[in-house]
């Protein structure tokens, strides 16, 4: 195999999350790099030891929401004084707003210092990982099957999905990671099915039961179908837009999964300790045979979803959207055709082996072309500044989180469940640039003053990269932080050549 | 314009001063019109945002959440049939004025129900999601010598891509720039033959930034509302294009998007919400535009409808036909326009969503030929190609306020 000085600057820039200092050396044969690192499967570490999982979380929540429940109980808001329906309580509105701002306090500031601890710990393992290959991997699937914390009730449970449903399986059968994702209550959250209720199922009737007996026709209180889930699932997890599926796949595949649920505030009362975080809701499923993309499944509750999951997960449609989109991300834009078809053809022949599709797309000279690179983007080229100049966050990831907020790529917020852009059209522009100069100098203030040799540095992460202008600028800075804003706001570092 | 050495000693004096509102430059253009395109990404419900009240269908579909001048919470009212959502405070007052119109019934020539392929839709102006690679706003741009666009976004979005003149624009971060490292990265982007032009071009808007200007909208927002520290990212944005644009040789086409309007569920009080933000959006911008508003057009576009009926968690699933709306000062409105389709029994298009009856291309192209002066030929072929079926609506723009 070929080990040319290009050949491991792209294992470790363009298929890794940017070289750390010694990175480069340490590669000899870059196929095998990247190899071993897939059958090592994701590295965890102790990264993520001590956080709470999903159950921990919704338990936290219920709690908040019981002490606010509680509090508005003993405590009868403006409104309802006004009215007159309540017997007066101590203090007016505006006092209780206050004492129950103060009641919640603890919840709020503990949700907070787990925002940052979640956060801490995946940009610390970006930053330090020997597996940066799979450590983007798994950035990438998270950003495939992206949830979006702008949406209150996913906040917290965006960081924990990546961590339970993304990371066991990044180097596994993609139809399991499907599964665990889309019975992670983040998504199931996210995209509204926890509530949505099978019309003829027994909840379903009891609601309109109770509905018609008060004459209230108004089916939007509660009980009924919810189609956001079913339908993004086709259209951005699995087969896509293009597969051609009908409104009647993505409605019969919503009744299908009417139940999937989390382990809500109720199921935590009086002391109760559910056992998972996804519940299945017999009694909101939607009974019956189901139809979807030409193939019948027999009423079954959970397993009747389940099943078509899995087909969807095996379906060519899956398998060529999936190529298309990794090859995009690793290789080009605009990837070769042969390299996609033959991803997809690994993908079908080894059972949705994601594995297999890696090694695949590492074989493959189209993936070592001189002209194969990508633009980084703005969680890119902070991961790689961090990598370069290895800096310790120090369990204070705020200063990143608001670079990466401000150069328009906010962590688990890409306001869409279909995902931050992977094209270059999107993150070039001058106004983007600029806030990457800026970033860049913002970034080397961050480091720890270290080995003053400037040259030697730039080498170390840009290999046969750094060519001679970007050489002497970064040897005539006035200082190692002056050296280090040069190299993270060179253009050669704006690349994963 | 600065020299560079008036640039530099600028920047020893205070260099925090630099990245202040960067004062973006435009060349000076003949035409006084001015044009904002905001897009809300999401889909917002037609039938919340203008409710037909009058129309015999609605009660019966929306319930209890059913909108009307007469509830607790009264809808302005419009006309007999339609009203503007609670929450549309100001739009009302506008639309008094004859400055503001809703088109009911109106959606994209793409009908399928996916955001992105949608939005990409209205967003590339023709009728398929990978119809072009350039947005039709960046192409009209093009059409109009001497006048350049703005995109207030972090990243440029497919609307103002393309090849005419188009900057974006979005709060500054408040680092200090050393000028030395600026100069040498000058040569480097220069020989990055991807990256040059970006970055020559954000040099330039650096170098000729006013000291310590502040963009005249993000005062104006500002001191609009007082106490309200809660205002979203529209009005904020929306007040900056309008600093932008109400200079004489500001940009004459923006941009300005927002989110957050996917309501699957518990719409009611998210819509409420959103519409006071785009209702604070379009007061800000009016005040932060200044004399220009008279000679301004404002759509706000969303990519889809919604059902019509409600679903099963208090909300409303991906439709078809939704509502836009238009105001400015240069606008002909105060009244309701669009064919409505009606929303009883059998009306329903796949007895499910608002049938759509105006393709938004016909609004866009009335806007773009009477308001912006955009030469017919070339809105056929540049800037909206294979639209012939979508005629230009007239009489959007012109003095007098029109009889409905």
């Amino acid at each position: 195999m070929d080990a040319s000085g290009d050949d491991i600057t792209a294992a470790v820039n363009r298929f890794g999350l940017g070289a750390k200092p010694g990175e480069l050396a340490r590669v000899h044969d870059p196929r095998a790099w990247l190899n071993a690192q897939v059958a090592r499967g994701a590295d965890d570490g102790e990264a993520f030891a001590g956080l709470p999982g999903s159950l921990d979380y919704l338990r936290e929540e219920a709690q908040l929401l019981a002490t606010r429940r509680e509090f508005k109980q003993g405590n009868p808001g403006r409104r309802a004084l006004m009215f007159g329906t309540m017997p007066p309580a101590t203090g007016n509105g505006r006092a209780n707003a206050a004492e129950l701002k103060r009641a919640l306090k603890p919840y709020r500031e503990e949700e907070r210092k787990d925002l940052l601890a979640e956060a801490a710990a995946r940009y610390q393992l970006a930053t330090t990982t020997d597996s940066p290959f799979v450590e983007r991997l798994v950035h990438f699937w998270s950003n495939h099957f992206a949830v979006s914390i702008d949406k209150r009730p996913a906040r917290l449970l965006a960081a924990p999905m990546e961590r339970e449903a993304i990371r066991p399986h990044v180097t596994g059968r993609f139809a399991d990671m499907l599964l665990a994702v889309e019975t992670h209550p983040a998504m199931l959250l996210y995209l509204d099915n926890v509530r949505s209720v099978g019309p003829t199922s027994r909840l379903g009737q009891r609601i309109a039961t109770r509905l018609a007996r008060r004459g209230d026709p108004d089916k939007g209180k509660a009980g009924g179908l919810n189609e956001n889930l079913g339908r993004e699932v086709m259209e951005l997890h699995t087969v896509g837009v293009d597969a051609g599926y009908t409104q009647a796949d993505v409605t019969e595949f919503s009744r299908a999964l009417t139940g999937w649920s989390i382990a809500l505030p109720r199921d935590f009362a009086n002391g109760r300790q559910p056992q998972s975080a996804f519940v299945f809701r017999e009694n909101a499923h939607e009974p019956g045979l189901r139809r979807v993309m030409g193939r019948t499944f027999a009423a079954g509750g959970f397993e009747q979803g389940k099943e078509i999951l899995e087909l969807l997960a095996r379906q060519p449609a899956t398998a060529k959207h999936l190529s298309l989109k990794l090859a995009r991300h690793f290789v080009s834009d605009g990837p070769p055709r042969s390299l996609v078809d033959r991803m997809a053809k690994s993908y079908l022949e080894l059972d949705t082996d994601l594995a297999a599709v890696y090694r695949t797309l590492i074989a493959s000279p189209e993936a070592w072309e001189a002209d194969a690179r990508k633009f980084k983007t703005p969680q890119d080229f902070v991961i790689s500044s961090l990598r370069a100049a290895q800096i310790d966050l120090n369990g204070r990831p705020q200063a990143v989180l608001a670079l990466l907020k401000n150069l328009g790529e906010p962590v688990f917020d890409p306001r869409s469940p279909a995902g931050f852009s992977d094209d270059s059209a999107n993150w070039i522009d001058a106004d983007g640039l600029w806030k990457r100069v800026q970033a860049a100098e913002a970034l080397s203030s961050r480091v720890a003053q270290a080995d003053p040799q400037p040259l030697a540095f730039a080498m170390e992460i840009l290999g046969p990269r750094l060519d001679q202008d970007t050489a002497q600028a970064i040897r005539r800075a006035e200082s190692m932080r002056q050296a280090h804003a040069t190299l993270f706001a060179c253009p050669a570092f704006q690349w994963r050549a | 314009m600065l020299t560079r050495r008036q640039f530099l000693a600028n920047a020893a004096f205070g260099a925090a001063n630099l990245v202040i509102w960067p004062k973006l430059t435009f060349a000076a253009t003949g035409s006084d019109a001015r044009f904002l395109f905001v897009l809300l990404r999401g889909g917002l419900d037609g039938l919340e945002s203008v409710p037909p009240y009058g129309d015999p269908g609605y009660q019966a579909i929306r319930g209890a959440l059913a909108l009307s001048p007469s509830a607790a919470q009264p809808a302005h009212k419009l006309d007999d049939v339609f009203a503007l959502h609670p929450s549309f405070d100001y739009a009302a007052q506008l639309y008094a004025q004859g400055q503001f119109m809703p088109v009911v019934a109106s959606a994209p020539p793409y009908w399928g129900r996916s955001h992105f392929q949608a939005q990409n839709c209205v967003e590339n102006g023709t009728a398929k999601p990978d119809g072009a690679q350039t947005g039709w706003l960046n192409r009209c741009v093009a059409c109009m010598p001497g006048v350049d666009g703005l995109a207030c976004a972090a990243v440029m979005p497919l609307t103002m891509r393309g090849t005419a003149k188009v900057e974006t624009w979005s709060p500054p971060l408040a680092t200090a720039m050393n000028p030395i490292l600026l100069q040498r990265l000058q040569p480097l982007y220069a020989a990055d033959a991807r990256l040059a032009a970006p970055f020559a071009r954000a040099i330039a808007q650096q170098n000729d930034s006013a000291m310590s200007e502040a963009s005249p909208g993000m005062l104006a927002q500002q001191s609009s509302k007082p106490g309200n520290k809660k205002a979203g990212g529209l009005p904020l944005m929306m007040a900056a294009a309008a600093g932008f644009m109400g200079k004489a040789d500001g940009p004459r086409i923006a941009f300005v998007e927002d989110d957050g309007w996917d309501t699957h569920a518990n719409e009611a009080a998210i819509v409420t919400r959103k519409l006071a933000e785009l209702d604070a959006g379009l007061k800000a911008f009016h005040l932060s535009v200044g004399q220009a508003w008279n000679s301004t057009v404002v759509i706000v576009a969303t990519e889809f409808g919604r059902t019509a009926h409600i679903n099963g968690t208090g909300g409303t699933d991906h439709g078809t036909g939704g509502s836009m709306f238009l105001a400015g000062g240069a606008l002909r409105g105060g009244h309701v326009a669009g064919d409505w389709p009606g929303i009883g029994a059998g009306e329903l298009y796949q007895d499910r969503d608002v049938h759509a009856t105006t393709d938004f291309r016909s609004v866009f192209k009335g806007i773009l030929a009477t308001h912006l002066g955009v030469p017919e030929p070339l809105l056929e072929s540049r800037v909206f190609p294979g639209s012939a079926t979508a005629k230009p609506l007239e009489n959007l723009v012109g003095s007098g306020r029109s009889v409905a």
